[in-house]
């Protein structure tokens, strides 16, 4: 596993140059929207949150044929609605976001442990890389006399430098939801560990070894876990680092708000990961483990989700921005 | 075409006594519309007092004027709200349900 500076070499092409491939590089090359992203062949979804959530929305664990909400998994049933946010804060008012006025906004309650999550759901034509880019950034809320986050387990002194609240953001995480046409189902996942739930500085890039536990192992009385658990995999002791700890620009108070770039590429007809980019960095994810479910899942016919969470470690809430998300195949 | 979205701000949460809903960002919305519902049982008689209520950054909140709602004994109720800015949350306080009872608030915003 390896991690190593990036020099950009624009999108990549997928077989040896043809004149179409050339012309369809000078095309993204030459659109404003499209120039920042390094896309796959086939640009399956551009989600610029200036004009809307685009089917980005609130996951939800199952519920019975009644509608019966009571049914739901307590870890799951308050990942909130996602928010079309325009960046604004106390200090500077609004700040707006990369590409226009609004952003997505992915926000937590004030308890620790809790995690926002934001989903996609596609299903895949056929089997190959498939590509999530992103710009995005990470926030915690500011202190306020109502909210006390500055006195809040993790808010440290200030420097001037380094705020308190950046130790009150605990993680952000982008995963996948995949279920193939013979009921194999599975999860890619990269979480950025930004504190530990001790909340100490780890900026870290995590993967699980377990697959999350669905409402299914739920229902037959496998699993049960308890509101503002980890869903994505619960024991702490599940999750693995890869790569080099990187530190991102939090930009040292919680209301300046700096975009990075993500590009985070897997491979379905290998069922594994392929590599992640964060800004100047390439982590090499092809060793890194995808745990299989056991048992075989209907009704997901090729599922192809994806999902973005932010968890606090902390009493305040913690805030996942994305600005736009861009995803491609190669089929 | 214009914009709307349905945020379900609460979602079957225990309903009885006082209660302060997470904030929400609407400054692309020019319309919003609240919608409490309760999932009562028969021998509920469920008393509602609410107003929405504003900020400039999400973080102090007023209450908006002339925003307070009650309502005695209905399960679903629903009211507007203008010129908001760009947060929005409601308090409000809910008697006379039993402890079973849960409440769902949805926030309906149209550009």
């Amino acid at each position: 596993m390896t991690s190593s500076n990036l020099r950009n070499e624009g999108p990549r092409r997928a077989s040896p140059p043809t004149t179409s491939d050339d012309l369809r590089l000078a095309i993204i090359a030459a659109d404003p929207k499209l120039s920042r992203f390094n896309p796959l062949p086939r640009i399956l979804a551009l989600d610029e949150f200036n004009s809307g959530t685009h089917g980005w929305t609130e996951l939800i664990g199952n519920h019975d044929g009644t509608g019966d909400l009571n049914v739901v998994d307590d870890h799951m049933r308050d990942f909130r609605p996602p928010q079309l946010s325009s960046c604004t804060f106390f200090d500077v008012g609004t700040h707006g976001a990369m590409s226009g006025t609004y952003a997505l906004k992915i926000a937590t309650r004030p308890i620790t442990g809790h995690t926002a999550v934001a989903i996609r759901r596609l299903t895949m034509a056929d089997r190959g890389l498939v590509q999530i880019e992103a710009y995005f950034t990470y926030k915690t809320e500011a202190a306020s006399e109502e909210n006390q986050a500055a006195s809040q387990p993790g808010a440290g002194a200030w420097d001037a430098n380094i705020h308190p609240s950046e130790k009150q953001f605990g993680a952000f995480t982008f995963a996948t939801d995949i279920c193939d046409a013979d009921g194999v189902r599975y999860h890619t996942v990269a979480r950025y560990q930004n504190t530990n739930l001790d909340r100490e500085f780890t900026r870290q890039w995590m993967y699980p070894v377990v697959p999350e536990p669905t409402p299914r192992e739920h229902f037959e009385n496998k699993v049960h876990l308890e509101y503002a658990a980890d869903f994505t995999a619960p024991n702490p002791d599940d999750w693995r680092p890869f790569g080099n700890p990187q530190s991102l620009c939090y930009n040292e108070v919680p209301t300046k708000v700096n975009w990075h770039y993500l590009r985070w590429q897997i491979d379905t007809r290998l069922r594994r990961n392929v590599e992640l980019q964060v800004n100047d960095r390439i982590y090499d994810m092809r060793e890194i483990p995808v745990p299989v479910y056991t048992e075989h899942y209907e009704s997901l016919e090729n599922l192809l989700n994806f999902y973005v969470s932010a968890r606090t470690h902390t009493s305040v809430r913690n805030f996942m921005f994305l600005d736009t998300v861009l995803i491609s195949v190669d089929w | 075409m214009r914009q709307s979205l349905t945020a379900v701000i609460e979602r079957n949460t225990p309903a009885a006594g006082e209660f302060k809903t997470e904030p929400y960002e609407v400054g692309w919305a020019s319309e919003a519309r609240w919608f409490l519902r309760l999932n009562t049982i028969p021998e509920d008689r469920p008393r509602i007092e609410y107003v929405t209520q504003i900020s400039p950054d999400g973080l102090v909140w007023c209450d908006l004027d002339g925003s307070g709602y009650e309502s005695t004994g209905e399960a679903l109720i629903s009211a507007s709200v203008q010129e908001f800015g760009n947060w929005l949350r409601i308090r409000g306080t809910i008697d006379g349900v039993s402890a079973s009872t849960k409440l769902t608030i949805y926030l309906a915003l149209k550009s």
